[in-house]
């Protein structure tokens, strides 16, 4: 029993936290590379999010769909941003590009409150449920998890398989070192920024087939906090790091949440966030390079 | 083959380069020497584009490429081997050297550019799996040249290349620049603080103090002048 109960919460800890290794692996990316901070990461996912919830309303498609139209536009976004704003302060001091994505976080989110109002909306997209036996999982859930993998996967096989991905990994290593090599660094800053912001809003999509209700344009703030300890999880400037760190962080959470439910009296989701931050502050406390990275 | 005319460039508000001029022939040793500190490295960095320079002319194969960006300058076969090494240091030895291949004219001959450098730095192949972390100050200078040279390069700017290395791995160092001018018809602008051992490989020496060229002549002139090694050089 105890076993069953084990092992369900494992499989529903993974499928999250596959979700949330996704939704962090933008932020590493440009850290990893432009090592700027992305502050406002949260209001991505939220455009992510509403992109799937309009494509589904108005179009009637299925959101799965709305994972490459949602990166296409994260692409467009990040281009346009980094164009804008970032690639002229990467040399000024690190606050400025933190107060930058901070500006174009709270940007975004008077945007889309503007076109669709601050009240929570959600959709219906029925696709029943899956008994595994141990436990009962959503089919929409199934495919953001497998979605999230296969996402993981390309970025994987890009990064170390294309000579592009080949360039913004010596970036991430050393950029005169990749100048002297020949790499357009200011190239590789743009695309990096570009393909970060896309997985972001593409991820958006996959939260939303993990929670269809409760999208609403100031949802991204807990996903912002999410992402940061996810990616210091994962040692900060690696993406498959983040995904890890975001598998681990599933478990804890949905582990936790469960746990944290059999007390009488307390509220299980409080909580949970209050332990994500206590997670936070021990891995800075004892391996600020993150839990999975060697050195 | 490099003409640099009155470089100015520094960093922040602080001026480091004022007005050098400078010429690299081709198939020569070109040295720039100095103490540390005088605006050496600047002046490599400038003249690959990793700063920008605040004014004046640099001249590569009679074209005006004080704007060229870096990437475009490795593909005209103008590379630059940085001081303080830049390694990817979490890649093995021959991802670094992969690496070096980026440029697509520099891609199609990876191959024998690889056997090439492992032929010029043996050690380099021994360790060729190695992370470049992991190896010695003198392995890392010689993979610094050598991913300098996977860049398949026509002038290559050497920044320090003896820098922090025991006297006789100095020498080892000395003798392969004097091989890549010899067997591979390179040019070579060579940045050095270790005057002795430079003079004797350079063609041509200019002589580089608080940011200006002081003195220039053929490395024999320089050696002669004992005005210019007591002002400039100590030795």
């Amino acid at each position: 029993m105890l076993l069953e109960h084990l092992a369900g919460n494992l499989i529903q800890g993974l499928v999250l936290g596959a979700i949330y290794g996704m939704a962090t692996m933008g932020l590493s990316l440009i850290f990893g590379v432009l090592k700027v901070v992305n502050v406002g990461h949260g209001a991505f996912i939220m455009v992510g999010a509403f992109i799937t919830l309009w494509i589904f309303n108005a179009l009637g498609l299925n959101p799965i769909f709305s994972i490459p139209i949602a990166f296409a536009v994260g692409l467009g976004l990040g281009l346009i941003f980094y164009s804008l704003a970032i690639r002229k302060l990467l040399k000024a001091p690190e606050l400025s590009t933190l107060l930058a994505t901070f500006a174009i976080g709270i940007l975004l989110e008077e945007l889309v409150k503007l076109i669709f109002g601050s009240e929570f909306r959600g959709y219906n997209w029925v696709v029943g449920k899956i008994n595994l036996g141990v436990t009962v999982l959503p089919v929409a859930k199934l495919y953001a998890c497998i979605g999230s993998i296969i996402i993981a996967l390309l970025l994987y096989l890009w990064f170390n398989r294309t000579r592009a991905g080949s360039a913004v990994r010596s970036v991430v290593e050393d950029d005169e070192g990749a100048r002297v090599c020949g790499v357009n660094v200011g190239g590789v800053y743009a695309l990096s920024f570009a393909i970060g912001i896309g997985l972001t809003v593409a991820s958006g999509v996959l939260v939303t087939m993990f929670i269809p209700v409760g999208i609403n344009p100031y949802m991204g703030g807990g996903y912002t906090l999410k992402a940061f300890v996810i990616a210091v999880l994962g040692g900060l400037s690696s993406p498959y790091g983040a995904f890890f760190g975001g598998l681990i962080f599933g478990i804890v959470e949905n582990g936790s949440y469960t746990l944290f439910a059999l007390i009488p009296g307390v509220e299980p989701f409080a909580l949970t966030r209050f332990l994500s931050f206590v997670m936070l502050l021990v891995i800075l406390l004892i391996r600020p390079t993150g839990i999975l990275k060697a050195k | 083959m490099l003409r640099v005319r009155e470089l100015e460039s520094g960093y922040g508000p602080m001026q480091v380069l004022w007005k050098p001029s400078l010429e690299v022939k081709k198939g020569r040793i070109t040295t720039l020497l100095g103490p540390n500190g005088v605006g050496k490295s600047t002046f490599l960095t400038t003249v690959f584009g990793s700063i920008k320079p605040w004014g004046g002319k640099i001249f590569y194969e009679e074209k005006d490429v004080t704007l060229v960006p870096t990437h475009k300058k490795v593909e005209m076969g103008l590379v630059l081997a940085p001081e303080g090494k830049h390694l990817f240091l979490n890649m093995r030895v021959y991802e670094n050297l992969s690496m070096g291949a980026y440029v697509k004219k520099a891609l199609a001959h990876k191959e024998e550019s690889i056997e090439l450098v492992y032929s010029l730095f043996p050690r380099l192949k021994e360790r060729k799996n190695q992370l470049a972390g992991s190896l010695s100050g003198g392995e890392q200078q010689m993979l610094t040249i050598g991913r300098a040279l996977m860049t398949k390069p026509e002038l290559i700017m050497l920044d320090e290349p003896s820098q922090g290395l025991a006297p006789l791995l100095a020498t080892e160092v000395f003798k392969t620049i004097l091989k890549m001018k010899a067997e591979m018809g390179l040019t070579i602008l060579l940045v050095e603080q270790n005057a002795e051992a430079s003079l004797d490989a350079a063609d041509y020496v200019y002589i580089m103090h608080e940011g200006v060229i002081k003195a220039e002549g053929k490395s024999e002139q320089i050696r002669n002048s004992s005005e210019i090694r007591e002002a400039y050089l100590g030795v």
